[in-house]
């Protein structure tokens, strides 16, 4: 049986409280959501923070709620109710999508879409779709609160720039564009409990239902030590009207955008080759619902 | 230091004085002797000690204990009414869906959950429902006809 480590545990009743308690511990806490990733490092050894805080008492952190347009996620949100709200899977299905394939039936009834940023894995389900469809995050410590696009949160591997007294409150995502469309794959040996071999996002706008591409986001998931743009295939779709010929070339490009490694779930060369699939087809997806969406 | 929990576990009521360490399979077991919440990987990949938390299954090697303070919690030795096996439960002998039996605690349960809220799954939502626990004998086939079975049953009651 693995055992976990000792260490205290504080369950404040808001955030306020929580932030008093994490500027208190000096690096030594951590926060603790639904403790699938957090629980698991502890148990093999690899953290031992002398006191974890359980924020699932804390009021508001547990909820979607609509802001004038945009909406709210809390950040303790746990991954199984991002499949039940109506709103997410009409207005955000990219996010419908990934949350849906995220661990297993058991994990997702306890792994928060919080944790799933924090944790910062390079094959993390949730981040991909965010960062595609532009989505900030918001950040609290004792002296006050910061939104940052989650686009600029990673730093690599389990690194992001959160401070040690900082809280990840929730996550802000903007009414999606008239004429968007978006769509996750994850490429894994199975379909459930499974890490990422490749995993991309698709996030295209258009002006109008047969125009130009406005805007295209390409995020890559598990080639790099962070979800990346593809930035070459971004730039050849935007200000071009969508064709298959074009969605291929931003293919091909995006398979040179990457920089996997060879490691036991597949190869870097066989990577960059699904990238390349995978991309073709989030995009023709993300095309379709854009030309069908207003 | 030890903190003092309530839970509510198969309908009855407990408090538990528990270290913040101890996950709620460890207190389930050895504090409420519940054996029959088994624990295999201990990193939530198998599924053995799944149990209902509010109503959800989830894996209690990967919950606190502490963390579970005022919840309601199903385990295995709640599905049966009394000496009377749940229709699933029926389901899992008449079929042959145990072997080993160390993977049947948390199959039906995440088993009860889905015909709960889904009492007519197809065999895809079946084998969805039970991708996180994992059994090494039967090669699914048969919990998988058990589970349809089941639902028929429960549909007749």
């Amino acid at each position: 049986m693995l055992l976990l480590p000792r260490f205290d545990y504080e369950e404040p009743k808001d955030l306020s409280e929580a932030c008093r308690i994490l500027a208190g511990l000096k690096g030594n806490g951590k926060v603790i959501a639904g403790g699938t990733d957090l629980l698991v490092n502890m148990k093999k050894g690899l953290i031992s923070p002398t006191c974890l805080v359980g924020i699932s008492k804390i009021p508001g952190l547990s909820e979607i709620e609509p802001q004038n347009g945009s909406i709210f996620i809390g950040s303790n949100l746990i991954v199984a109710k991002l499949t039940e709200f109506e709103v997410i899977k009409k207005k955000y299905p990219m996010l419908y999508e990934a949350a849906s394939v995220l661990g297993s039936p058991l994990i997702r009834n306890r792994a928060t879409i919080g944790g799933n940023i924090v944790t910062a894995r390079p094959a993390a389900d949730l981040p991909p779709p965010l960062i595609a469809m532009g989505a900030r995050v918001r950040l609290k410590n004792r002296r006050g609160e910061r939104e940052v696009e989650l686009d600029r949160f990673f730093k690599g591997p389990g690194e992001t720039i959160i401070k040690k007294d900082e809280i990840l409150t929730g996550i802000i995502l903007d009414e999606p564009p008239i004429f968007s469309g978006g769509n996750y794959i994850k490429l894994g040996h199975r379909k459930a409990l499974e890490i990422a071999i490749v995993a991309v996002a698709s996030f295209i706008v258009l002006d109008k239902p047969d125009g130009i591409i406005m805007d295209a986001k390409v995020i890559l998931s598990s080639v790099a030590p962070k979800a990346i743009h593809a930035v070459s295939a971004e730039k050849t779709l935007i200000g071009e009207k969508p064709t298959d010929k074009l969605i291929e070339r931003a293919a091909n490009l995006a398979s040179q955008d990457c920089s996997p490694i060879d490691d036991i779930r597949g190869s870097a060369q066989y990577r960059c080759a699904m990238v390349e699939v995978l991309t073709k087809r989030t995009l023709t997806a993300a095309l379709k619902q854009a030309k069908k969406s207003r | 230091m030890k903190r003092i929990i309530n839970l509510i576990v198969n309908n009855k009521a407990y408090e538990i004085a528990v270290l913040p360490n101890r996950t709620l399979t460890q207190v389930l077991r050895e504090d409420l002797n519940l054996l029959g919440t088994k624990e295999g990987c201990g990193i939530g990949d198998c599924g053995a000690c799944t149990v209902i938390l509010n109503g959800r299954p989830v894996n209690s090697c990967l919950v606190l204990a502490v963390q579970a303070n005022g919840c309601n919690i199903q385990t295995i030795e709640g599905v049966a009414d009394g000496n009377n096996l749940h229709p699933i439960q029926e389901a899992f002998v008449e079929y042959g869906a145990i072997q080993c039996g160390f993977c049947t605690p948390g199959m039906v349960l995440s088993a009860k959950s889905l015909l709960e809220k889904n009492p007519k799954p197809t065999e895809m939502e079946i084998r969805e429902a039970i991708s996180g626990n994992l059994c090494r004998c039967t090669g699914y086939q048969k919990i998988v006809e058990a589970i349809q079975a089941a639902s028929k049953k429960m549909k007749k009651r």
